[in-house]
C-alpha cells in the first residue's frame, strides 16, 4: 500500500467518499420526510446548499480573532485528513496498525472540535458559548466508548457472529449518533437556538466558512458511518466484494439512523450522559468479551 | 341572597360601610370607594372572594368629572359576578396608593396604567414601561389620555430599560430575541443562568404594540369588531365574542338562540385547532417530528373545515353585535359531523402516540412546574391555571348558553408541561363533544341569526373563555354609540410572568418546551 498506485487509489476513494458525503445526509433527510408524510427536499439538496453558501458573502462579527477565521479551515482539513486515514485501514485484516490509525482519527476529530468550540466562544455571542460548552460536555462522554470499541474491532475483526463485536456495534452506534449530532442526543433540524448543541457553535458562520463547516460535518458523518460499517459482516464479505457492498451498508445505516430519529424525542440534555455512559459500559463489556476471545 | 347583599356583608364584616354599591347587570357589581379605602376594599375582596385581580384599568373622565377613574375587577365565582372596585383619581398630578404590595396580581396592571395614563401607583416598586419602550418613546406622552397628542419623534434621551441583574460566580446572562429563528412573535428573553439551570428569566415584551385600545376609541361597534378580531390572530373568534358580549349586554337585545349555539360551535372549533397545534408544537420542540407532522395535518383539516363553514380559516368575520353572520345549514352540519369523526380518530391516535412514547413523556414530565400558589399569586388564568390546580373556566362560572351542554372543565394539579399537555388533550375531547351537541341543538332552533341593535350609552364587561384562557373586554359606549374606552385583557398578559416562574431551576434547553406548553400570545399581550 505504500506504492504510488496505492496512494492514488486512496486519494481516489477519499475523493469519491467526500463527494458522496452530502448525499448520505440527503438519504437520511429524505427517508425522514417520507416517513413523515412529506415530500421534502430532493436527495441532492445539500449539494445545492453548499454551492449556494460558497457563492455568498460572509457576515463577520467585529469582535472575532484569528481563531474564528482559522476554525473552518482546520475543521475541514481535519475531516479530509480523517477520511484519508481511515481509508488506510484494511477492513478484514485489522491489526495494531489499524488500531493506531483509528485512535489518530479520533484525535484529529478532537482537534477539529477544539477549534470549533473556541470559534463558538470567539464572537462572544451567548449561543456560541452554550454550544461549545455542551459540545465538549457531550463529546467527553462519547469519546471513551469510541476508543474502546476501536480496540474491540481490531480484536474481533468485525465478525458479526462474535459476541464482542455485536456488543461493540451496539455501543459504537450510540456513540456515532452523538458524534453526528442526531436525535436523541442532538437535533440537526431544529430552529430553536436554545436547544442546539453542535449547531449553536456554528451560528455565527455564514457564506464560504459555513460551507466548509457543513461539508466537513458531512464528511465526518461518512467517516463515522464507514467505521460503523466495519462492524457488520466484515470477514463474511472479503476482498473486492467489500467495496461493492459498502454503499449498501452505508445506505442501510443511513435509513436506520433516519428511523431512530423519527421514532424518538430528543433527550433532555443531561440524560445524554446516561445514554452515553450506557454506551461506554457496553463497550467495556465488549472489550472483556473480546479479550476472552468471544 | 343577591350579589348586592353578598358583597355588602363582606364589606360590613370589616366595618367598611360608607361605600356606594351599584349593580347595573346581573353579573356586574360596582363598589365606589374613596382613594383611602381603595386598597383596603380590594384586599378584603381579594381574600374573601379568593380571586386574583381579573382586570384593572383606568379611564380618562376629565371631560365629565375632572378626574380619572381607576377600576379593579375581581371575580366572585360563588355570586357569579364580576366585582369592580372603583375610585376617582384627581385630574391634576394623578396618583393613587398601589395595591400591588398586598395583591401581586395587580402589579402589571398598575405598570400599564402608569404608562398609558400617567397615573402613578404610589409604592409600586416597579413602574418600568411595558410597551412604550423608553429607547424610542419620549417621556410625558400618555396615549390613552383623551388630550393625547402623538410625539413628534423618537426619544433621544438615551434611556435604557433596566433588567433585573443576578450576580455571582459563574452566573452569565443569555439574551434571546426579540427576533427569533422561527416564525413567531417578537419577545426578548433575558436568562440569568449558572451553567445550564436558569436562575432568573425576565421577559420583555411590547414589540408588537399597535395601540389597539386607542385605535378603538371613537369607532362604532361594527368597525370595532373588525379591529378586535385582529388583536391576536389565533383568537379571532374569542376576541370578537368577548367584545360582542360586552356591547350586547349594554344594548340589551336577547340574542337569538341559534346565534348563541353557533357561537359555541365556532368557539370550540377555534379551541380545537389551537389545541391540536399546541400538541404538535410540544412534540416538535422535543424533536419528536412524526407526531408533530401528524398534528399539523389535523390542524390543517380543521382550518379547512373552518374555511368551508365560514369562508375564513381563522374564523374572522363571523361575529357581529346582535348575532352571527354565517349560518350552518343541514348540508354543512353533515360536513362537520363527517370531518369531526375523522379528527377525533386522529387526535386519539396522536395522543396515544405521545403518551406511549417513553422518550416524549420523559421530556414533559416534571418539566417547567408552575406551583399552584405561584399561579394564584400571579393571577394566572386559562389552560396554564387549570394545569396548576386552579379550576377556573368561564364556561362553567358564567354558563349562559353553555348551561344547556354537558361538558367538564379540565383540571390537573402538577403544573408541569405534561399537565398543560393533558389539559389540552382533555379539552380537545370536550370540544369535539360540544360541537356534536351544538349540531344537535341547531336542529331545534329557529332560523333567526341576528337581531338589530340600537346604539346606547353605557358600560359593560364582556367575556369569553377563549382557547388560551378568559378574554375580557370592558367597553364604554358614548354619544352615538361610539366607543369611549375599551379595555382589553388577554390571558397572556399575566401568564407570561407565569412562564418566567415556571422555567426557574429548569435547564436552558428546556425553555422552548416550557414556552410552547404555555403558548402565549405576543400581540394579545402587547395590544
Amino acid at each position: 500500500m505504500t506504492t504510488l498506485s496505492g496512494i492514488i487509489f486512496i486519494i481516489g476513494k477519499a475523493f469519491l467518499l467526500a463527494l458522496a458525503a452530502p448525499f448520505v445526509s440527503g438519504i437520511i433527510r429524505k427517508t425522514k420526510n417520507c416517513m413523515r408524510m412529506r415530500r421534502g427536499q430532493g436527495l441532492f439538496q445539500f449539494y445545492f446548499d453548499i454551492r449556494k453558501l460558497f457563492s455568498k458573502d460572509e457576515v463577520i462579527s467585529k469582535n472575532v480573532s484569528w481563531i474564528f477565521f482559522a476554525a473552518p479551515a482546520v475543521v475541514f482539513t481535519a475531516s479530509v485528513l480523517a477520511l484519508l486515514m481511515i481509508l488506510m485501514v484494511q477492513p478484514g485484516s485489522f491489526t495494531s496498525d489499524g488500531m493506531a490509525i483509528l485512535i489518530a482519527v479520533f484525535f484529529v476529530f478532537g482537534l477539529a472540535r477544539f477549534f470549533l468550540a473556541l470559534a463558538g466562544l470567539d464572537a462572544g455571542s451567548s449561543f456560541g458559548g452554550m454550544g461549545s460548552s455542551r459540545e465538549m460536555f457531550i463529546s467527553s462522554f462519547a469519546e471513551p466508548a469510541i476508543f474502546i470499541t476501536a480496540f474491540v474491532l481490531c480484536v474481533s475483526g468485525g465478525n458479526s457472529f462474535k459476541v464482542s463485536n455485536l456488543l461493540a456495534l451496539f455501543s459504537v452506534s450510540m456513540a456515532v449518533i452523538a458524534e453526528t449530532s442526531r436525535i436523541p442526543v442532538d437535533n440537526k433540524e431544529t430552529h430553536l437556538e436554545l436547544t442546539m448543541i453542535h449547531e449553536a457553535m456554528v451560528l455565527e458562520y455564514s457564506g464560504r466558512s459555513l460551507a466548509l463547516i457543513e461539508l466537513a460535518s458531512h464528511i465526518k458523518q461518512i467517516v463515522f458511518f464507514t467505521i460503523l460499517s466495519w462492524y457488520i459482516f466484515t470477514p463474511q464479505v472479503p476482498g473486492i466484494y467489500a467495496w461493492a457492498i459498502f454503499p449498501a451498508k452505508i445506505a442501510a445505516i443511513s435509513i436506520i439512523v433516519a428511523f431512530v430519529e423519527i421514532s424518538l424525542a430528543k433527550m433532555r440534555l443531561f440524560r445524554a450522559v446516561d445514554f452515553l455512559s450506557f454506551s461506554f459500559f457496553i463497550a467495556l463489556v465488549a472489550s472483556i468479551a473480546a479479550s476472552l476471545g468471544l | 341572597m343577591n350579589n348586592h347583599e353578598y358583597i355588602k356583608n363582606i364589606l360590613d364584616s370589616e366595618k367598611i360601610g360608607a361605600v356606594n354599591i351599584s349593580a347595573p347587570y346581573r353579573d356586574e357589581l360596582y363598589v365606589t370607594v374613596t382613594g383611602a379605602d381603595f386598597g383596603k376594599v380590594c384586599s378584603l375582596l381579594h381574600k374573601r372572594l379568593d380571586s386574583a385581580v381579573m382586570t384593572f384599568f383606568a379611564e380618562d373622565m376629565r371631560a365629565r368629572s375632572g378626574s380619572f377613574t381607576v377600576y379593579c375587577a375581581f371575580l366572585s365565582v360563588q355570586a357569579r359576578s364580576w366585582i369592580f372596585v372603583r375610585q376617582d383619581v384627581p385630574g391634576e398630578n394623578p396618583e393613587f396608593v398601589s395595591i400591588a404590595k398586598d395583591i401581586y396580581s395587580a402589579a402589571l396592571f398598575e405598570r400599564e396604567t402608569n404608562e398609558m395614563f400617567g397615573i402613578t401607583p404610589l409604592g409600586n416598586p416597579d413602574i418600568r414601561s411595558l410597551r412604550l419602550h423608553d429607547e424610542v418613546w419620549p417621556r410625558g406622552f400618555y396615549p390613552l389620555r383623551k388630550d393625547f397628542v402623538p410625539p413628534a419623534g423618537k426619544s433621544a434621551d438615551g434611556a435604557q430599560y433596566q433588567f433585573r441583574r443576578v450576580e455571582g460566580e459563574g452566573i452569565f446572562e443569555v439574551p434571546v430575541g426579540p427576533v427569533h429563528a422561527g416564525i413567531i412573535g417578537p419577545g426578548h428573553f433575558r436568562f440569568s443562568a449558572a451553567g445550564e439551570p436558569v436562575i432568573n428569566l425576565e421577559i420583555r415584551l411590547g414589540w408588537t404594540h399597535r395601540g389597539i385600545e386607542k385605535l378603538l376609541e371613537g369607532k362604532d361597534h361594527a368597525e370595532a369588531v373588525n379591529i378586535v378580531e385582529r388583536i391576536s390572530g389565533d383568537t379571532a373568534f374569542g376576541y370578537s365574542l368577548a367584545f360582542c358580549n360586552s356591547v350586547e349586554k349594554m344594548l340589551g337585545p336577547e340574542i337569538p338562540v341559534r346565534a348563541q349555539v353557533l357561537r359555541v360551535l365556532y368557539l370550540e372549533l377555534e379551541r380545537l385547532y389551537n389545541h391540536a397545534n399546541d400538541m404538535g408544537g410540544i412534540a416538535l420542540d422535543v424533536g419528536f417530528s412524526f407526531p408533530a407532522q401528524f398534528a399539523s395535518l389535523i390542524k390543517e383539516s380543521i382550518l379547512r373545515l373552518n374555511e368551508n363553514l365560514s369562508g375564513s380559516r381563522y374564523l374572522k368575520g363571523i361575529n357581529i353585535v346582535g348575532g352571527v353572520e354565517k349560518d350552518i345549514d343541514k348540508a354543512k352540519s353533515a360536513v362537520i359531523d363527517e370531518a369531526l369523526t375523522k379528527i377525533e380518530k386522529d387526535i386519539l391516535a396522536l395522543e396515544d402516540m405521545l403518551f406511549s412514547s417513553i422518550s416524549f413523556m420523559d421530556r414533559v414530565d416534571a418539566t417547567g412546574i408552575l406551583r399552584t400558589q405561584t399561579a394564584r399569586d400571579l393571577g394566572i388564568t386559562g389552560v396554564a391555571a387549570r394545569a396548576s390546580g386552579i379550576g377556573l373556566d368561564l364556561r362553567k362560572a358564567f354558563p349562559d348558553i353553555y348551561g344547556v351542554f354537558s361538558f367538564a372543565a379540565a383540571k390537573e394539579h402538577r403544573g408541569d408541561v405534561a399537565s398543560r399537555f393533558k389539559v389540552r388533550c382533555f379539552e380537545t375531547k370536550e370540544s369535539i363533544s360540544l360541537i356534536h351537541q351544538s349540531l344537535k341543538k341547531l336542529d331545534g332552533c329557529g332560523p333567526q341569526l341576528k337581531i338589530a341593535v340600537l346604539p346606547k350609552e353605557g358600560t359593560a364587561l364582556g367575556s369569553a373563555e377563549a382557547w388560551r384562557g378568559p378574554v375580557l373586554v370592558w367597553t364604554r359606549l358614548g354619544a352615538g354609540g361610539k366607543i369611549e374606552r375599551c379595555k382589553i385583557t388577554d390571558p397572556s398578559f399575566r401568564n407570561w410572568e407565569g412562564l418566567s416562574y415556571a422555567v426557574l431551576g429548569n435547564i436552558i434547553p428546556d425553555f422552548p418546551l416550557c414556552n410552547k406548553s404555555f403558548d402565549l400570545s405576543y400581540p394579545g399581550n402587547d395590544l
